[in-house]
């Protein structure tokens, strides 16, 4: 066994948040291995020991800062009440993701039109958000918030909702703002999960 | 042959070539060869890959803009016009990869924007319109047809990406569903879909 100590518990996650920022910059095709590398404080074979493709980089670079993102979500939830204040939180926090989050997620679209592997993850990806919308939708049907609805369906609903409308944000429609999206997304909330049309600000 | 024909050649070609291969992958000699012309004549044309591909991507938005007046009776007509945006297998199919491609591009290049923001209005008066002639007595036609046209995509995306938990048709019956939940209607008796 080797007694050299490992730095991978540091270079993983370095290099994949600046796997991110170069993605989002520069696009899949566009991302040389050494950028990354550069971007990262580490060498080109120092990534590609981690990781053997650019489309791994992408996939990689976006679990982890899933796993970031729902991570700071559930604490987050945690702290709120009502399964209602928890879905609205889970509209503000999505496409108010910014920029450099959505674009790669396209680059993830794009890459999963033409490969079947990255297709796959996306799914997964998919999978996780819509089980996190469909878990508050369960909490406030069980707490008697929420009508009757089947959770799974409105998840993908209000997913598929925020996805149109957060490719509108990035694109910098100019009718097309936060609030406006926010409003959208609680409107359905409302109709769907047959509540009143009482609210707490936005 | 003019100079007109051969440069929306080349467009024609590139649009194509941007759907099968992707935008990052087209190559200029293969749209001169898909075009009939050669690659000193695309250069001609177009002074950089990157001026091609976004007058390409303009291009084929500018016939995707062109909105049919679909008639029939209005609940018919706006079932038709989501059909339209849906990516229904063959052309419209192919216009879906050339919109998910505009995405990415227009987020990456500033420059593409404004194409971008021009065929989301256009859709929009499109689908606002149809609402207001239906006259279904609603206020806030505007506000149904932006929500419209984002559930189109958000899940027209997940049905071109072959999600088993979004075929086409059920795409197509949540975006109908929600709708004419907006416009008042009773979903099951007007809509005519399985939902």
């Amino acid at each position: 066994m080797s007694p050299r100590p490992t730095t991978g518990h540091v270079r993983r996650p370095a290099i994949l948040t600046a796997a991110a920022a170069v993605i989002a910059e520069r696009g899949v095709i566009g991302t040389r291995i050494a950028d990354v590398a550069e971007r990262a404080g580490t060498s080109a074979p120092g990534v590609l020991y981690w990781f053997a493709t650019k489309d791994e980089l992408l996939t990689e670079a976006l679990a982890f800062s899933d796993d970031r993102f729902y991570a700071e979500l559930s604490e987050q939830l945690a702290k709120l009440g009502s399964a209602r204040e928890r879905l609205e939180r889970l509209v503000e926090v999505w496409p108010s993701e910014g920029d450099s989050e959505t674009v790669l997620w396209m680059e993830l679209w794009v890459r999963a039109l033409r490969d079947p592997a990255v297709n796959a993850t996306r799914a997964q990806f998919d999978a996780r958000w819509r089980a996190a919308i469909a878990d508050v939708v369960r909490e406030g049907q069980m707490a008697g918030e929420f009508g009757e609805e089947d959770p799974e369906a409105f998840a993908l609903t209000l997913g598929a909702l925020m996805d149109g409308f957060a490719i509108q944000l990035a694109l910098r429609d100019p009718a097309v703002t936060p609030e406006l999206v926010k409003g959208h997304c609680m409107a359905l909330v409302e109709e769907r999960l047959g509540l009143e049309g009482v609210t707490d600000g936005g | 042959m003019t100079d007109r024909s051969a440069r929306e050649r080349i467009l024609d070609a590139a649009v194509l070539r941007i759907a099968s291969d992707g935008i990052d992958a087209v190559r200029i000699a293969r749209i001169a060869m898909d075009a009939r012309v050669s690659t000193a004549l695309v250069h001609y044309h177009f002074a950089t890959r990157e001026a091609l591909l976004a007058e390409a991507l303009e291009h084929s938005y500018e016939s995707a803009g062109d909105v049919p007046d679909l008639g029939g009776d209005p609940v018919t007509r706006l079932k038709a016009m989501i059909d339209q945006c849906l990516p229904l297998p063959g052309e419209l199919e192919r216009d879906w990869v050339l919109w998910v491609e505009l995405w990415l591009r227009a987020v990456r290049h500033p420059e593409l924007r404004p194409t971008a923001a021009k065929l989301y209005a256009r859709m929009k008066a499109w689908f606002k319109t149809a609402i207001e002639a239906g006259e279904f007595g609603v206020t806030d036609a505007g506000a149904i047809a932006d929500r419209t046209l984002a559930l189109i995509d958000g899940l027209g995306l997940r049905a071109l990406l072959g999600d088993p938990e979004m075929p086409l048709e059920r795409a197509r019956a949540e975006v109908w569903h929600a709708l004419a939940g907006d416009l008042g209607l009773r979903d099951g008796a007007a809509s005519g879909y399985v939902h």
